[in-house]
């Protein structure tokens, strides 16, 4: 919105981008998970993930959110505010985009999101205007992503919030699901769903049998001034994809620290940096080979840096296959994918 | 220096009238702007509405009156569960930070002291730092682990601070000042060490030192409100001895002031409404530094005027900055405060002929 919020947005952005990334799952189940390089058999999640009666459409419906709140929906929900653009995109992607009634100005994809009026910033959530649209759901991030207090207050009035935060590409998929029945779209879930595992399994089957792993460093931001260098934190989502994509990841060594000393990222001598560039950090390979002490890294000294669609890599919604074999591409670039399903 | 400005002010006559009637020209206008703060602050917002659907809403829910407009349950909810409890809040912690900040200056006879001068703004943070990184979720009636811990913070390094720093005798205020500040220092080294392992909770922490009326509601306003009305009712109640110390211990002492007895119960009364202010929005500053010279600079430093007009020119700075920072998209407060109020304070004081004295 103003200018001065949209600074400190991007201030922040790096650090607070890769920690909400950094799947400090605090509260979360599931991120032992991440330790599995590949998504499980298609058989057995399937059977994993469908155990809710599929052909009934029930409203009222009570849904658990991410934070385990307990969100009782009377009615199919005819008005939707989506506060994150993952959540945008799911919801989207669940056919249900023409319900939604206003977004984030972080909202950008699909191109019809980009329309939609915006009630919310990278840092904070204008409450009245989500009350005068009278929202029968709003989809929160979670992670402190929608700040608590808007959250609480929206319920406080009535408004039912699922809060909504991915610590793993298997908690992705839960998360559509969720939002699936949550919009009376579950069918439409499982197909996306299903569609996704069979797509990602098949990308990290292509380079699953590839040896040696080269060690990857996904550069998540990096701050000029004091030379702070932003990684993957330990267990976390992105890690994950770089291991799906065949890439032996280099995190920060702590699940909830997302900066890593240069010193140790010298001692992991990564062997290809992927530069995941969005619109608030896109340095050029040159920019970061001249950055100080890090030519003694492999990577730089081959010249292997290669820039990626941070977006399509990171962002937590229905473009994860797109983003994973991004990944695999820029890791194993003589492997022939298998074409999108 | 009471009895100073007194004198100047006479020299200064041949507006005689008007000299005199000049508090009370100064209070009457600072109640217009705090009236029209409310009115502008209930009416005004990211949505537009009707100022008939706000009357309505308003007479609907204090009287009981339908007016025949109709109301939607949005506009309700906007008017009565968002703006209204908001621009009381700003109010309510305007005047408590005007207050204790008056209280500060005039105990610590400092200039720059302010309402956080003893360490309570390091202490409430920390308090609001530790809240943020235990793993304990607990919400008593709206006030979570956030609000309490920021309270005890404050109130606890206030209370250390009175402790360790001494209260009578000889050097007592730059004793008192300087262990203020020494405290504060450990606090703040805390505070950044929380802040520093805090991950992904970096952004609760900030958005608290920020400071800012979004999280108010009815039952923090109306759990708040008699400790922060009540705590400068009472320091009101002693402006006489905040007058006499003014003067200096030794003075106040003859004036029949039990001047440590007066100290300690006013530092305390203070340090209980910063404290309740910060606890329910945060680190807001300027209002409580600049508020009460602003008052002083127009109605002379007689405490028993400065007190008064001081709660009620903080209330309406404060409710007012908070609209211009509802109104350009939710900034934080203290900037828009510290924006328009500071020029405005550098003209009354370029402008003020006599020297200006606490």
């Amino acid at each position: 919105m103003s200018s001065a919020d949209r600074r400190r947005g991007v201030a922040l952005l790096s650090v607070l981008l890769a920690a909400i990334l950094g799947a400090c799952s605090s509260g979360s189940a599931s991120s032992p998970a991440a330790s599995v390089p590949v998504v499980a058999a298609p058989s057995g999640s399937d059977a994993a993930a469908s155990p809710t009666p599929s052909p009934t459409p029930a409203f009222p419906v009570t849904v658990t959110d991410d934070e385990g709140t307990s969100v009782e929906l009377a009615a199919e929900p005819k008005k939707i505010v989506s506060l994150t653009p993952a959540t945008t995109e799911i919801l989207f992607a669940l056919g249900a985009g023409d319900r939604i009634v206003a977004t984030d100005d972080g909202s950008d994809h699909p191109e019809q999101a980009v329309a939609l009026p915006d009630v919310a910033t990278f840092s904070s959530v204008d409450v009245e205007k989500v009350v005068a649209l009278s929202p029968d759901l709003v989809v929160a991030g979670g992670l402190g992503f929608t700040p608590a207090e808007s959250i609480t207050k929206l319920r406080d009035l009535k408004i039912p919030v699922v809060v909504i935060y991915a610590p793993s590409v298997e908690g992705v998929l839960k998360d559509i699901e969720l939002l699936g029945t949550a919009t009376g779209t579950s069918a439409d879930a499982a197909s996306i769903t299903s569609a996704m595992r069979a797509d990602m399994d098949a990308v990290a089957a292509a380079v699953a049998t590839k040896s040696p792993k080269p060690r990857v460093f996904y550069d998540v931001g990096y701050d000029d001034t004091t030379g702070a260098i932003y990684a993957p934190a330990d267990d976390s989502f992105l890690a994950e994809m770089v291991t799906m994509a065949g890439g032996d990841a280099i995190t920060s060594g702590d699940p909830n620290t997302y900066e890593i000393p240069l010193e140790k990222l010298i001692e992991k001598d990564p062997q290809l940096i992927v530069l995941g560039t969005n619109p608030f950090y896109s340095p050029t390979p040159d920019a970061v080979a001249k950055r100080r002490g890090w030519d003694a890294f492999s990577a730089v000294r081959s010249g292997a840096i290669k820039p990626v669609n941070d977006i399509e890599i990171t962002r937590p919604g229905p473009r994860l296959p797109m983003g994973l074999r991004t990944l695999a591409a820029a890791i194993w670039p003589d492997v022939t994918l298998p074409s999108p399903s | 220096m009471a009895a100073g400005a007194l004198s100047r002010d006479v020299e200064a006559g041949g507006l005689g009238a008007w000299v005199r009637a000049r508090p009370l020209v100064v209070g009457v206008v600072a109640v217009v702007l705090l009236v029209v703060t409310l009115i502008l602050g209930v009416g005004l917002g990211s949505v537009r509405v009707a100022p008939a659907e706000t009357i309505a809403v308003i007479l609907s829910r204090v009287f009981g009156i339908d007016i025949g407009v109709t109301i939607t349950p949005a506009t309700e909810a906007i008017v009565w569960d968002l703006r209204l409890p908001r621009v009381l809040t700003a109010m309510l912690i305007g005047c408590g930070l005007a207050v204790a900040g008056t209280t500060f200056q005039g105990l610590l006879r400092n200039p720059l002291a302010d309402p956080y001068v003893l360490g309570t703004a390091s202490g409430a943070a920390v308090g609001a730092a530790i809240a943020v990184l235990l793993p304990i979720q607990l919400v008593v009636v709206e006030f979570g682990l956030l609000h309490g811990l920021a309270f005890v913070g404050a109130l606890a390094s206030a209370w250390l601070v009175f402790r360790l720093g001494g209260m009578g005798g000889a050097g007592g205020l730059t004793r008192l000042l300087l262990t203020g500040y020494a405290v504060g220092s450990v606090l703040a080294a805390v505070l950044t060490m929380a802040m520093y392992v805090s991950g992904a909770e970096l952004r609760q922490i900030f958005s608290f030192l920020l400071g800012g009326l979004g999280g108010s509601s009815w039952v923090r306003l109306i759990v708040a409100a008699p400790l922060i009305i009540g705590s400068s009712v009472l320091i009101m109640a002693r402006g006489r001895s905040l007058d006499g110390m003014l003067l200096g211990d030794a003075a106040a002492g003859h004036l029949g002031i039990d001047v440590s007895r007066e100290r300690g119960i006013l530092l305390a009364l203070a340090s209980m409404a910063t404290a309740a202010a910060v606890a329910i929005s945060g680190l807001i500053g300027f209002v409580g530094l600049v508020v009460p010279h602003v008052v002083r600079l127009l109605v002379g430093p007689a405490a028993h005027r400065v007190l008064p007009i001081s709660a009620i020119a903080g209330a309406a700075l404060l409710s007012a900055a908070d609209l211009g920072a509802r109104l350009v998209g939710d900034v934080p407060v203290g900037v828009v405060m510290a924006l328009l109020g500071a020029p405005f304070f550098l003209f009354l004081l370029n402008r003020s002929r006599s020297g200006y004295q606490l």
